[in-house]
């Protein structure tokens, strides 16, 4: 099977124009901040509201839903994929291995836009956002970003 | 057939870590080591590319270089 033509800087510019509520977080919001570390998908949260609207955005660069918008904001998340794989987040609150609910509306209202270039820009949580997200999954490469991250935080205080 | 080393290592990879790991990461002192790698990454990554289009594109070219070696990952 030929893989796609995914053209990154297209899919960033129509969910940047859809007026989608969507953070960029994951390892490639990492990359956006300078770090150079290695991913395989794209991993977003959205607006519970906004599922629609996003999959529209994403179809443009042919990635399908896993699941209907109903069923996706019963699951709290799904999945837009062809050769590419971009898991979207879209409970309200998630909580942290330690107990701690984080909720897409407080990291929204404190998100930072950052410029891609040629007129695109991407939402991503704060640094200290970034980091509460790390500690959901409670996979072992998280460990790693959340130090990363803190050094990261120490060289660019209040970022 | 299955590969124990690859098994063990897929093991290691997808283990689900403890809230006292998690509490570590947050807590403990970063080394001067950790912070001058992270230095010295950040300087190079964000001179080399100073987009974020070019961070991403960066990205994408070194998963596949990595891939190109390891035909057991996602593409």
């Amino acid at each position: 099977m030929e893989p796609s033509e995914f053209d990154e800087l297209a899919f960033f510019r129509a969910i940047d124009a859809s007026g989608a509520r969507a953070l960029l977080i994951g390892r490639r919001a990492l990359v956006l901040l300078g770090l150079p570390v290695l991913t395989a998908d794209y991993d977003f949260w959205i607006a519970i509201d906004d599922i629609a609207l996003f999959n529209v955005a994403a179809a443009g660069q042919g990635l399908l839903p896993t699941h209907e918008p109903e069923a996706a904001r019963q699951r709290g998340r799904y999945v837009l994929e062809n050769d590419e794989h971009v898991d979207v987040l879209v409970a309200r609150s998630i909580p942290t291995l330690g107990g701690q609910q984080v909720e897409f509306e407080a990291l929204w209202s404190r998100r930072k836009p950052l410029a891609l270039g040629d007129g695109v820009s991407i939402n991503l949580p704060s640094l200290d956002d970034l980091i509460l997200t790390k500690q959901v999954a409670g996979r072992p490469g998280d460990l790693d970003d959340i130090r990363l991250l803190r050094a990261l935080r120490e060289r660019e205080p209040g970022a | 057939m299955t590969d124990p080393a690859a098994d063990a290592i897929a093991a290691l990879v997808h283990r689900r870590v403890s809230v006292e790991e998690v509490r570590a990461a947050l807590e403990d002192d970063l080394t001067s080591g950790e912070r001058e790698h992270v230095e010295v990454l950040v300087r190079w990554f964000t001179r080399r590319y100073p987009t974020g289009a070019e961070r991403l594109a960066y990205v994408r070219r070194a998963y596949r270089r990595w891939t190109a070696q390891r035909p057991d990952l996602p593409r």
